[in-house]
Order: structure tokens, then sequence, then C-alpha cells
């Protein structure tokens, strides 16, 4: 019977017998710390956090801060004459019918991009990952070469490919004797957009489907030999096991096409038609750079920037509640 | 030890940063004065401009001049100049896709090079007024406010018109039209051989056909109302003349025009001209060296016609394209800056220049021209033929409305039929009309 026997650590520290004790490495890292410890860790964590912080707040914070407080003001860009018009740029802005078209073409370059893009690139994907195809890897390597070429390059390419006398795809209807489904494609102005939605494809479907390949690639092999003593056809797999395992990956894309549509269509545009014929392959972002920096409207082009900034972020989040559901485990 | 240098390397970070942002600073170790030139590399390249500071700096011993020249200078001096470090002088004419200039002289950000029209060409007894070609200065170019005072000196000066090959002309026995309606008749007679009458680069050249056409129908009283934006201006029977003839002759176009009215593909058109595929295109004497490299057709020789006249030995209009030099309110040496421009119009700095055919618009220049040059100036000899300087006057930004891009580029969609002579004329009037209230 010992009155001073010594209490066991768990209880020198003021832990019930009955809880378990912490594992041994969190104990030694962080649990037995002094309240002065931890605030000295703490500000050794923020000091090695500060030059990121620094960074991200002047190149990405202040920015974007700036944009929404120039749409306010009408200002040429350089005079330091700036003048406050309150919400004058956005009033104007649902005046303005080439900012109206720039939108449906956006909006247009966004929705069919996306569609064909997904729909390609996890056709591909299953094919590529299910199919056991002879030189899978080289058509890989092949579908993904695009997305290494510069955007500029890719729009010389398909300015030749597209050349209306003797461009690749007119040639290759000649030669098909299609004669009559030959077109303008850069100089129509009921095509010019879809032609450069092709463009947009083929620069981006490899990076997806490489995407989608390596979440596929994911999914235990045994699932599909278990449907497949089912009686489950590829389809019906790749519909009830494949999509459905891999729709966390599905939908994290969605949201990089929503912001690689709005950039790369600029860039393409700007390469390759500079928005015409006549405005008609117009987009946000190449409106915005020509109210801006053309046409020494630089208040009404941050407005259009905030209008590009909010309807990025709202279609992100329609698309993210609207694709949200319980996810699968395997 | 690992925190020390985690610390240390944050604190250099920080520091590297902040030196980042406040780096500058500008002057010459030497005690020179240094003057910031900036200027555009035109294809008339850059050596002359070499050539012509050193020439200067050997006259001018205590001035240090220091050259930025680019094919896209507005990128490279545009973040300086926003950041508050401009150059002193900039060679840079309006008409540029990224309108730094024009932009500047809606925020009244130019320096008066009024006084330079008095002073001395360095090293000459005559003023650089009296020694500019007449008419070369005091109009929307140079005096974008309508006053009567220059913001933008004449730099080098280019007749514009229509280009064509001389040598198809003389092989079919065809006359370049003087009138419009022999300048349609040929349409017609070159369209049975399967060449179209007419083709453009993209449709912002049409800037030369347009304001000499509005001058040939109206006079030159109506196009300046319509280059300062006159109340309803666009619904006037001029402007309908003018609308009327140019839909007619967009119905000539050549099919390949608005496929290759791009930046990317402009040069298949002007090869139009090159290939005997299309008769005429409007351009700049910039044509022959740009195209220099180009395969033509045989006997091919450049021509140049101004527009057709609307009545027979009525006045022909040419636009005269001039690229000018201008100096930003906010530059640091403005004197040194003008004393430079000033000797840009000596004889020295001009026969630099024109070796390079860059032709400044400088009395007695004609005797410095190439033979093919020549031939081109020539035009301005013609008695029946009015060079024609300037373009629309400069108001405040009138957001969503560039009167040019209605002008000039819905001529892709008149010959494509998306767009209707009615819709065009509506379109410019409103667009005019924004501007006119937007004011000087």
């Amino acid at each position: 019977m010992t009155t001073s026997a010594t209490p066991p650590p768990a209880q020198r520290n003021g832990v019930s017998k009955a809880e378990p004790a912490p594992p041994a490495g969190r104990s030694r890292r962080g649990g037995g710390r002094s309240p002065v410890r931890r605030r000295a860790d703490t500000r050794f964590v923020l000091l090695c956090l500060l030059p990121a912080l620094v960074l991200f707040a002047v190149f990405m914070i202040v920015p974007t801060l700036n944009v929404f407080r120039m749409s306010f003001y009408t200002w040429s860009g350089f005079s330091p004459d700036m003048r406050f018009v309150g919400l004058d740029n956005f009033r104007a802005l649902l005046d303005d019918r080439q900012f109206v078209r720039a939108f449906q073409n956006t909006v247009a370059l966004l929705v069919v991009v996306t569609v064909v893009t997904t729909v390609m690139g996890l056709f591909l994907a299953a094919l590529m990952t299910r199919q056991r195809l002879r030189g899978r890897n080289l058509y890989r390597f092949v579908l993904y070469v695009p997305n290494v070429l510069s955007v500029v390059v890719i729009a010389a390419i398909f300015s030749a490919v597209y050349d209306q006398e003797n461009g690749l795809l007119n040639g290759a209807l000649r030669l098909l004797s299609l004669d009559g489904l030959q077109q303008v494609w850069l100089g129509n102005q009921k095509i010019v957009l879809y032609s450069v939605a092709v463009a947009m494809v083929w620069q981006s479907l490899g990076y997806y489907m490489v995407l989608y390949m390596s979440s596929m690639a994911s999914v235990p092999e045994e699932l599909y030999e278990a449907s497949a003593l089912d009686g489950a056809s590829p389809t019906r797999q790749f519909f009830a096991l494949t999509l459905p395992l891999i729709w966390e990956n599905l939908r994290t894309t969605l949201t990089f096409f929503i912001m690689s549509a709005v950039n790369l269509s600029f860039v393409l545009v700007r390469a390759m038609t500079g928005g015409g014929p006549d405005g008609s392959s117009e987009v946000l972002l190449s409106y915005m750079y020509k109210q801006a920096y053309t046409n020494s409207s630089y208040g009404y082009g941050m407005a259009i920037g905030v209008v590009i900034f909010a309807f990025s972020f709202l279609v992100s989040l329609l698309v993210s509640r609207a694709t949200r559901r319980e996810p699968l485990r395997y | 030890m690992r925190r020390s240098l985690v610390l240390t390397g944050a604190a250099v970070t920080v520091l590297g940063l902040l030196a980042g942002c406040s780096a500058g600073g500008s002057g010459s170790d030497s005690g020179k004065t240094v003057l910031k030139v900036a200027a555009l590399e035109g294809g008339y390249g850059r050596d002359m401009y070499t050539q012509v500071i050193k020439a200067y700096e050997a006259s001018h011993p205590d001035i240090d001049v220091q050259l930025q020249i680019s094919k896209s200078i507005e990128d490279e001096i545009t973040p300086n100049m926003k950041a508050g470090r401009y150059p002193d002088v900039v060679v840079l004419g309006q008409g540029r896709k990224a309108a730094l200039t024009e932009t500047l002289v809606k925020d009244k950000a130019l320096e008066d090079l009024t006084p330079v029209l008095k002073e001395k060409v360095p090293g000459e007894d005559t003023t650089v007024g009296d020694k500019l070609t007449e008419g070369i200065v005091g109009n929307l170019n140079t005096d974008p406010y309508g006053t009567d005072k220059t913001y933008l000196m004449p730099m080098y000066y280019a007749p514009t018109g229509l280009f064509y090959n001389q040598g198809l002309f003389k092989e079919k026995g065809w006359k370049v039209p003087a009138t419009w309606d022999e300048m349609f008749a040929l349409g017609d007679t070159a369209k049975k051989q399967g060449i179209p009458l007419f083709t453009y680069p993209t449709a912002g050249y049409l800037d030369s056909y347009f304001f000499a056409l509005l001058a040939d129908v109206g006079g030159e009283s109506f196009y300046t109302d319509v280059m300062t934006y006159k109340k309803d201006v666009w619904k006037s029977a001029n402007a309908r003349k003018a609308l009327d003839i140019t839909t007619k002759l967009l119905g000539y176009a050549a099919p390949a025009t608005v496929g290759y009215a791009n930046e990317q593909d402009f040069t298949k058109n002007q090869q139009l001209v090159l290939d005997d595929k299309a008769l005429f295109m409007p351009n700049g004497t910039w044509i022959v060296g740009e195209m220099a490299d180009a395969p033509r057709s045989d006997g091919f020789a450049w021509g140049l016609t101004p527009l057709p006249a609307v009545t027979a030995g009525g006045k022909r209009y040419i636009t005269t394209s001039v690229e000018s030099v201008w100096v930003p309110s906010a530059a640091q040496q403005k004197d040194a800056a003008k004393e430079f421009i000033a000797y840009l119009y000596s004889d020295e700095a001009a026969k630099i220049f024109a070796k390079s055919d860059a032709i400044q618009p400088v009395e007695g220049i004609a005797s410095s021209l190439s033979a093919e040059n020549a031939e081109f100036y020539k035009v301005y000899e013609d008695p029946s033929v009015a060079a024609l300087v300037g373009g629309f006057a400069s108001t405040a930004p009138v957001e969503g409305v560039d009167i040019k891009a209605t002008l000039f580029d819905t001529a892709n969609s008149v010959i494509s039929g998306d767009t209707t002579e009615d819709e065009w004329q509506s379109a410019l009037n409103e667009a005019s009309e924004k501007l006119r209230q937007a004011g000087g």
C-alpha cells in the first residue's frame, strides 16, 4: 500500500486512464509543448508562408480588387483623370450589342467545347483503358501533343487547315468529290465560331483524356470482372461503373473547362480571326481587350472583366451544385 | 540552423520583391542629358534610326540618345508609362491596333509641339514650319482637337490609294478607270475573264479608300463634317452616295477576301493582286517592301491610282498616310525632345530616312526618291488630285463605340450579305451621334 506511488504518465497529464493515450508521435511533436513554444511555432510557420502570401496578395488579390474598383470609373488607362461613375459602365453593357454578341459567343463556345471535349475525352479514355488497342500509347501521345503546343502555333496550324483555297479541309472535301461542302471556314459568320471551337477541342482533348484515363485506371478490375459475369456489356459497364466511379474527377474537369474555355478562346480568336469577320467571333475577353486598350475605355473594359469573373464563378458554382452527388467508394 | 535559413530566405524574398518594385531610375553617369526615344520598327527597318541618332549625337555631344525600337513598341513602353516612366520622344502613328497614340490624344496627354514649327532646324537657317510641305500640318491628324495647336508632328508620309498590276493592264489593253462608271464597266469586263475587280487585305485598309471617297463625293467640307461627327451627317445624300458606291464595289470583291481578311492571312489577299486574281486593292506605298519576296505574275509592276472620280473631270482626293512623332506631356526632357524633333527634319536626317524609303514631308524631298517611289509620289503632281490628310476627330472615349470599326469592318458583312446597306448607314449614324455628344 503505497500512497506516494508515482502516477502513470496519463494521470500526470490529467488524462483519465479510460481514455486512450495519444499516439506517441503526436505527443512528442505538439501535445506536450508549452503555449509559448506553440506560439513560436505558429510564428515560424507564418514566417515561412510570408513570401508566398506577399506574392499572392501583390499579384493576385490586389489586382483582382483593382479590377472591381476600376469598373466603377471612366478612365483611359493613362491619364490621372479618373471619374467615378458608379454602375454606369455596367448599365452601358446592357445596351452594347457587341458585348451581348461576345457574351453569346463565349457561352456558345463554353457549351460546345465542354460537351464535345468531355464526351470525346471520356470515350477515348474508356477506349484506351478498357480495350486492348494495338498502339494505344502512340494514340495517347499523338492526342496529347497538341496540349504542349503554343496556342499561336495551333492558330497557325488551323489557319492552314481552314484555308479556303489550299487548306487541308477543303482539299479533302474536293478529293472526296464533296465540293458542295467546301466552306470559307474563317470567313463565314455562321461557321467561324465553330471553326474556332474545333481548334479548342483539338488543343485540349488529349489533356482531358489523360486525366480521365488516370482515374479510370484506378477503378478495381474486379468490379469489371464481376459485372461482366453478371452479363454487363462494355457500354453498361461504362455508365454503371466507370462514370459513377470517376465522377469526382469529371466534376473537377468541368471547372477546368469553364476557365480554359474563357482563356483559350481569347488567344485563339486573337490569333485566328481577330474577332472577325465583323465581330462574329468576338468573345468576352477579346472584347474586353479591345475596349480597355484599343477604345481607351479602361473602366468599361474592367466592367467586362467583372462580368467575366462573376460569370465564370457563377457557372462553376452551378455546375458544381448540379453535379454534386454522394461519392461512390470502392 | 534550419529555422534561421528559412527566416533568412523569407526576408531575402520580401526584400527582393520590394526592391524589384522600386527598381528604376534614369540618368547618365557621364553627365550627359539622356534622351529616351521610342520608335516603331515598321517597314522602313531600324537602321535609319541608329544612323540618324549617331549623326545627331555627333553634333550634340551633350546628348545621349537611348533608342528603344520594336515592331510592337506599344507593348514595350506601355507598362513603363503606366508606372510613370515615359519616353521623351515617340515615333508612332495612329491607326495601330493598340491605339496608344489615339489613347494619349483622347487623354490630352501630349505635349504641344506648335513651338517646334517656329524652331530653326539645327544646322540650317530655315524653321521647321517653313521646311514642311504645305498643308501637312494644321489638319486633324496633326492638330487632333481642331484647334491651331499641333501635337503630332508629321514624320513620314505616303500616298495611299488603289494598287494594281500595271503589267496586267498593259497586257489586256485596259485603261485605269478615271470614273466610277468606268470602274464598274471594267469590273464587268474583268469578271467575264474570271478576274474580280476588288479586294482588301483587311477591312481596316479601307481607311485610305473611304476618306478619299467621302471627299470625292461631297468635297472637303463634307469630309470634315463626317470626321467631326456633324449631326445626322450619315443620313445625308452624300453619305448615302458613298455607301451606294461602296456597296456596289463590294459586290465585285474577290470571293476569298473575307476569309483572308484577318491579321494572320491578310497577305493572301494582297497576293491576289500579285497573282492577277484581283485587279485593285487599297494600300500604301509600303506594300512594295512588304511583298518584295512574294511570287508574282510575269511582267508584274506595281501601279497606284487615286479612286475614280464620282463625276467625269471631278476632283479626286488621295488619302495620305502620315506617321507621327510626339512627346508625352509627362516626358522628363521636353526641351531636348523638341530640339531632337527639329533635327529630324534636317537635310542630313531626311537623306538618311529617304535611303530606307521613309519619305518625310519636307520641301525638295522629291529629288531624293528612288525610281519606284518617285512614280508613286508623282500622284501629287496631277492637278486633278488633292492630298487628304487626317481622319476622325478625337473625342472623349465612348464605351462600346468605335466608328472606324463600324465604317470599315462592316464591309465584311456587306460582302457576305449579313448586313444591308441600310443597316450599315443606321449603325454609322448611331455611332457618329454618340461621338458627337461625347464632344472633343
